[in-house]
C-alpha cells in the first residue's frame, strides 16, 4: 500500500548537463519507444536516485502499514476474517520484500534501506501514522487505503523501469483480493446490526482527512517533475490520483448509506470533477515530519523487531557470503 | 463408533492448532527477516485453517458452528496441551516449540492417514503437504540455528528445557486411549511420543544440542482435561474481544 | 516506562517508552547472499523467474522463496533457486536487436559442464528457461545457445547457469503445494456481498 503523498522534492544529483549526450539520448529514445530500462542500462544519476527513493519509499510503506491493520491480526472475529488478516498482513510483508529488491537493483543494499528507516531517515506514507482504534479502522484500511494505493500503483507500473513494474504487476494481482475482502467486511459492519454500523460510521469520520491526504498536495508543475514525467518515474499527477479514487469509491462508501465528514463533497456534473473541502495540509506536514499520533511507535516496532532478531541473522551470517544485489 | 472418545480426539488437535495457529501469527510483522516473516505466517495460516476443518468435522457431529465453538468457549472448555498457549517469548522459543509440536503433528497425522474414522483419514491426507513444509522448515532451523553460534546454540538449549516438561504434555493420555485403538481410529498418544522421541533425538544429534533425558523431565499434564496456564483465557478474551461486542451480528 | 498500544502484540513487546533512540549502525556483515527463485506455474510451462530471496544459504533460499513466490499454492508446480553471483548475465539489447547478434563465437565442442539458459523476451518482464546446453565455460554455452536456441524472436538479454548450481524441488516434495482447498480465502472471488448490498437498499428504500 502506498500513497503519492511523499512529494518529489528537488534533491542533488549530476546536472543533466554533466551527463553523456549520446547516453541520455539513447536512455530517452529507449523510454519514448516504451522499452523498459533494465539495472544494467546506462542511466542518468538523476533517474537512479529519483527512483531509489521512490521504490524504498514504497517499501518502507509496506513494512510500516503491516502495522494498523496488524493491530487487529489477533482479534479478527471469526475463522474467515482471521484468515484473511492473517494473509493479508502477510502480503503487505511480502511487498516490501519485492520492492526492496527491485530497489536494490538501483545499488542500495537492503539493509542500508532499513537501517535508514529505522533512524527516520526515509519516509514512508503518511496515513499509517494513525492508529487503528477498533476493528472498523481496520476494515476501512483493508478497503479504502488498499484501494487508493491500487490507484497509485497501477499508474506506476506502467512507469520505465523494469524491476519496479514486475514488482507492481505481482503486487496489484495480490491486492485485489485485499480491495474486495477490505470491501466485504465494510458491507457487513454497514449494513449490520446497530453497533456495527456505528462503528463503522465513526471509521469513516477519523479516516476520511488522512485519506485524503494520502494523494498528497496539488503537484506544482515543475521542471523537475517535468522530466521525470517524461522519463515515465512520476506517472499522474497527485490530484490526478485523487479524482480517480473519489469516482470509484464515493458512490460505493455513499451507496451504503455512510456518510464523509466534508459537506462540499461532490461531484461537478458539468466538469464531472470531484470538489471537496481542502483537507488540512498543516496537520499533513506535521505528521509527516514525524509528529503523528503513532510515528513513534511505528519506528519504535521496526527497531525492536530488528534488534530482537539480531541474534538469528548473526547466527546465520556466514563469514566468507558475499552480498549481490539482485538481478532483475 | 464410540462418538464421545471422537470427539475428544478432534477437540484436543483442533484447540492445539487453533492456539498455537493464533500463538504464531503474533510474529507476522514482528520476525528477525521480511522471508522469515512471511513463511512463518503461512505456518501459522495452515494451523488455524486446519483447526477450522476439524471444527467443522465436530460440528458435523452435532457440536456448535466453528466459529461459536473456536470463539465462544471458555479456557477450561479448551482441550489444548498446555505447551502451545505459553507466550511466545523470543523467537529461540518460539522455534523450538514450533519444531517439537510440528515434529509430533506430522507423526500424528501420517497414522491418522489411515484412521477408520474416513473424514478424518481424508482430512490428514490433504494437509499431508502442508505439514511436510512446516517440518522442513523446522528442521532446517534447528540445523542452521542449532549449531551456529554460541549465542544461538545456547538460547535454544535454554528453550529446549524449558519447553520439554510442557511439549510432553502433548501425548497426555485421553480417558479413551483404549477405545480410539480398539476402534482403529487412533493408534494412541503412546505410539506417537515413542516415534517422536526417536525423531527429535535423531534431529538434535546433528547440532550442537543436546537431547534432555526425557525421562527425568515431568511431563506437564492437565491440558487435555481443561487445566490450563493463566495464559489461555486473556488470549481468548483477546481473540474473541470483537466477536463478542454482538455474537449474534455478521462479521 | 512500558510502550502501552492498541496493539496488544505490541505492548506485549515490552518496548521501553525512551524519546531519544541512539542510531543504529549496522555492521556491514548483516546482509545476506540473494538468490533468483524460479517458479513453474504448470507441469510443462517452462520455469519463470520470480524475484529474489534474501537468505543464508541455498536450502534456507529454497524454504524462503516457496512462501514469498508460492504462497497461493495453486499457482506452482515446481520451484527452483540460484544464488545471485552464479548467474551470468550477457549484453542487454533494445529495439528489436537480438542479443544473439552480438555473439560471434563458435561452439568449441568441448562438453564440460552442462549449462541453463534463460531468455528475456521483453524488456520489463521476466527471464524464462529455454533450454540446456553442454559446454567447455558461460562464453561457450552462449556461442552454443545461439546455435541451439536463436529464432525469427529476438532476445534482449540471457541468464547463464551451471546445471549444479541449481536447487530445485524434488519431484517428492511436490505435495508441499497441495494445499486445503480451504485457500481461497486469498482469492478475490470468496468476496461477494452484492446480496447484502442488495437487500439493505431495498431495505432503506
Amino acid at each position: 500500500m502506498y500513497g503519492g503523498g511523499n512529494s518529489f522534492e528537488a534533491m542533488k544529483a549530476t546536472a543533466l548537463t554533466d551527463e553523456d549526450p549520446i547516453k541520455l539520448a539513447e536512455f530517452e529514445a529507449r523510454i519514448d519507444r516504451g522499452e523498459k530500462i533494465e539495472p544494467s542500462d546506462w542511466m542518468p544519476q538523476l533517474y537512479r536516485k529519483q527512483l531509489t527513493r521512490m521504490i524504498e519509499q514504497h517499501a518502507h510503506s509496506e513494512i510500516i502499514g503491516a502495522l494498523p491493520e496488524g493491530t487487529w491480526i489477533t482479534r479478527a472475529p471469526g475463522f474467515k476474517r482471521k484468515l484473511a488478516l492473517m494473509a493479508k498482513v502477510q502480503d503487505e510483508v511480502g511487498h516490501a520484500q519485492l520492492l526492496y529488491s527491485a530497489a536494490e537493483t538501483l545499488g542500495k543494499p537492503r539493509e542500508e534501506m532499513i537501517t535508514d528507516l529505522i533512524n527516520g531517515k526515509s519516509k514512508y506514507s503518511n496515513i499509517f501514522n494513525y492508529p487503528a482504534f477498533t476493528w472498523a479502522d481496520s476494515c476501512f484500511i483493508s478497503w479504502l487505503v488498499d484501494a487508493g494505493a491500487i490507484v497509485n500503483q497501477i499508474a506506476n507500473s506502467k512507469g520505465s523501469y523494469g524491476p519496479y513494474c514486475r514488482a507492481l504487476e505481482r503486487i496489484c494481482a495480490e491486492e485485489s483480493f485485499h480491495l474486495k475482502y477490505g470491501h466485504h467486511c465494510v458491507i457487513h459492519l454497514a449494513t449490520g446490526t446497530k453497533v456495527q454500523r456505528e462503528m463503522m460510521q465513526e471509521a469513516f469520520n477519523r479516516w476520511w482527512t488522512p485519506m485524503m491526504h494520502f494523494f498528497g498536495p496539488s503537484d506544482k508543475i515543475s521542471v523537475h517533475s517535468e522530466i521525470l514525467m517524461r522519463w515515465k518515474v512520476k506517472m499522474s499527477s497527485n490530484d490526478e490520483c485523487r479524482q480517480q479514487f473519489l469516482d470509484m469509491y464515493v458512490p460505493k462508501i455513499w451507496e451504503l448509506g455512510l456518510t464523509l465528514p466534508d459537506e462540499n463533497l461532490r461531484k461537478d456534473p458539468e466538469t464531472g470533477e470531484w470538489q471537496f473541502t481542502e483537507p488540512d495540509w498543516e496537520e499533513f506536514k506535521r505528521v509527516i515530519n514525524g509528529d503523528g499520533p503513532c510515528n513513534k511507535e511505528r519506528l519504535a516496532v521496526r527497531r525492536v523487531a530488528e534488534e530482537r532478531g539480531a541474534w538469528v541473522r548473526q547466527a546465520l551470517l556466514a563469514p566468507k557470503a558475499k552480498y549481490v544485489a539482485p538481478l532483475a | 463408533m464410540n462418538t464421545e472418545a471422537l470427539k475428544d480426539l478432534l477437540y484436543k488437535m483442533a484447540d492445539d492448532q487453533l492456539i498455537l495457529g493464533h500463538r504464531n501469527s503474533e510474529w507476522t510483522g514482528f520476525g528477525p527477516l521480511l522471508e522469515e516473516d512471511i513463511a512463518f505466517s503461512s505456518m501459522a495460516q495452515d494451523k488455524v485453517g486446519q483447526s477450522w476443518q476439524i471444527y467443522k468435522l465436530l460440528h458435523e457431529l452435532g457440536e456448535s458452528e466453528p466459529d461459536m465453538v473456536a470463539f465462544m468457549r471458555n479456557a477450561d472448555q479448551f482441550h489444548n496441551c498446555q505447551l502451545v498457549e505459553l507466550p511466545n517469548g523470543e523467537y529461540d522459543f518460539s522455534l523450538i516449540r514450533h519444531f517439537l509440536f510440528d515434529m509430533a503433528e506430522q507423526i500424528r497425522f501420517t497414522h491418522l492417514a489411515s484412521s477408520s474414522y474416513e473424514p478424518l483419514a481424508l482430512l490428514a491426507k490433504k494437509i499431508k503437504g502442508e505439514i511436510k513444509y512446516h517440518t522442513m522448515h523446522a528442521k532446517i532451523w534447528m540445523k542452521q540455528l542449532g549449531s551456529a553460534t554460541e549465542e544461538s546454540v545456547s538460547r535454544l538449549q535454554n528453550s529446549l528445557e524449558e519447553a520439554m516438561p510442557y511439549a510432553l504434555g502433548i501425548f497426555e493420555p485421553s480417558k479413551f486411549e483404549a477405545e480410539l485403538i480398539k476402534e482403529n481410529i487412533f493408534c494412541g498418544e503412546a505410539v506417537i511420543k515413542e516415534e517422536w522421541t526417536e525423531q527429535i533425538t535423531a534431529i538434535l544429534k546433528e547440532t550442537s544440542l543436546k537431547m534432555p533425558d526425557i525421562n527425568s523431565v515431568q511431563p506437564i499434564y492437565g491440558g487435555r482435561y481443561g487445566q490450563h496456564t493463566d495464559n489461555l483465557q486473556p488470549l481468548l478474551d483477546e481473540m474473541s474481544e470483537v466477536f463478542n461486542l454482538d455474537p449474534t451480528a455478521d462479521w | 516506562m512500558k510502550l502501552k498500544s492498541l496493539d496488544p502484540r505490541v505492548t506485549r513487546l515490552g518496548i521501553s517508552e525512551s524519546t531519544d533512540q541512539e542510531i543504529i549502525e549496522k555492521n556491514e556483515l548483516d546482509q545476506f547472499e540473494t538468490y533468483e527463485a524460479f517458479i513453474e506455474t504448470k507441469e510443462g510451462k517452462p520455469f519463470e523467474h520470480a524475484g529474489s530471496i534474501h537468505a543464508p544459504n541455498e536450502e534456507m533460499a529454497f524454504l524462503f522463496a516457496k512462501e514469498q513466490y508460492s504462497r497461493r499454492g495453486m499457482f506452482c508446480n515446481a520451484l527452483c533457486v540460484v544464488k545471485t553471483e552464479n548467474i551470468k548475465v550477457s549484453d542487454y539489447t533494445d529495439n528489436g536487436i537480438d542479443v544473439y547478434n552480438l555473439v560471434s563465437a563458435i561452439p568449441s565442442g568441448i562438453e564440460r559442464d552442462s549449462f541453463e539458459i534463460f531468455h528475456l523476451a521483453k524488456r520489463g518482464k521476466h527471464h524464462k528457461y529455454e533450454g540446456s546446453v553442454m559446454a567447455k565455460d558461460f562464453e561457450d554455452a552462449l556461442a552454443k545457445a545461439k546455435v541451439d536456441f536463436q529464432s525469427e524472436k529476438p532476445v534482449f538479454n540471457i541468464w547463464i547457469v551451471k546445471s549444479e548450481h541449481i536447487l530445485a524441488s524434488d519431484q517428492d516434495d511436490r505435495d508441499i503445494w497441495d494445499t486445503l482447498k480451504e485457500k481461497k480465502y486469498r482469492d478475490a472471488i470468496d468476496y461477494k456481498a452484492g446480496d447484502k448490498i442488495k437487500a439493505f437498499k431495498e431495505q432503506q428504500a
